[in-house]
């Protein structure tokens, strides 16, 4: 999600500091997993906005790495250019494996609207790899 | 049913039609290209996931959270756990020595709320009936072309029904839940919109 190993590992400490903030609020109306997940997200987002705010136009670090791997930085790139809910869906289910009932959960929709985001994801995805790469 | 080109995508929306598609991907190239690369789309994600050992984080996240300021004690905490079984001595000395006393109809907060959620089912009764009789116009007209367009105006709206039912079936077992009642509504206005668009279109071609 943030493609950045960096990023990532201030997204995890900045989730436990929330999560310690937070713990008193927390009435286990979710897992405390789920509710951690949320909060990782959440977190992950504050990050991708922030990095967007800062116009910080460079690759990140690891990027271009698999470039030896066409059709998986195609996907990459892919990714990129889908709908928000689609692609964070599609990161929780394909990449990270997550159940359904799991990111419903996380993301606080019904199964179903995972579900049919998921294959919106898909199609989307499909579709941006069948296309020639937009020109910059 | 004949499985052609553009039942792909509804395809791969819907399971059960999938043993047609292989079938007809079989002897189609363009749709077996298009099946082996939805499938390779899951399969190359996989990769994408990434784990490496960061021996700095903990300790990291350890030093942060020892710099975080403890949060202070809400002012009940501190008698809560004498003040609890004292309040529940108190609730039972009352039940027990209250005199007995005739039942009466339920009245107040629930039956105002059982009340303005009848209030929402019934607009949202009429909202539906409107819209169904917008899918039946729709309906129509998508039944006479078979554009890509169309098609796949047709598959959103699948998508929007099973959504729809989904959420339908969830919240017939809990009917207050107003999260799953906002989503309810989120879902037939895409599907409202959807409609409008399908008839806006066709009336301007």
């Amino acid at each position: 999600m943030l493609q950045n190993k960096q990023d990532a590992e201030d997204a995890v400490q900045e989730t436990f500091l929330k999560v310690h903030r937070s713990l008193p609020g927390f009435h286990g109306e979710s897992s405390l997993g789920t509710w951690m997940y949320r909060i990782l997200i959440n977190c992950c987002y504050d990050i991708v906005r922030r990095r967007k705010r800062l116009a910080e136009t460079g690759e990140p670090a690891d990027a271009g790495r698999h470039s030896e791997i066409p059709l998986r930085l195609a996907l990459e790139r892919a990714l990129k250019r889908i709908e928000d809910k689609h692609r964070m869906v599609f990161l929780l289910f394909e990449v990270e494996g997550l159940k359904h009932s799991e990111i419903a959960g996380i993301l606080s929709i019904p199964e179903g609207t995972s579900r049919s985001w998921l294959f919106e994801a898909k199609r989307e995805l499909k579709r941006h790899l069948m296309l020639p790469e937009p020109r910059p | 049913m004949k499985f052609e080109c553009g039942d792909l995508d509804r395809a791969l929306a819907v399971p059960d039609l999938m043993p047609d598609a292989l079938l007809h991907a079989k002897t189609c190239p363009a749709c077996r290209r298009e099946l082996r690369l939805w499938n390779e789309i899951s399969r190359t994600a996989g990769q994408l996931h990434q784990e490496w050992d960061s021996p700095d984080l903990w300790p990291r996240i350890r030093e942060a959270l020892a710099a975080e300021p403890k949060p202070s004690k809400p002012w009940w905490r501190s008698w809560y756990w004498l003040a609890v079984p004292a309040l529940a001595l108190g609730i039972f000395a009352a039940v027990l020595l209250r005199p007995p006393r005739r039942a009466e109809p339920v009245r107040g907060r629930s039956f105002l709320t059982e009340q303005a959620l009848q209030e929402v089912e019934q607009n949202e009764a009429a909202y539906r009936k409107s819209i169904d009789k917008l899918s039946e116009l729709a309906g129509q007209k998508l039944e006479t072309t078979e554009s890509p367009l169309a098609v796949s105006y047709r598959e959103k709206l699948v998508l929007l029904d099973s959504a729809i039912n989904d959420v339908k079936a969830t919240l017939s077992r809990n009917r207050f839940n107003a999260q799953l009642r906002t989503e309810l509504a989120g879902l037939y206005r895409d599907k409202q919109k959807t409609l409008e668009e399908i008839l806006t279109r066709d009336s301007k071609n």
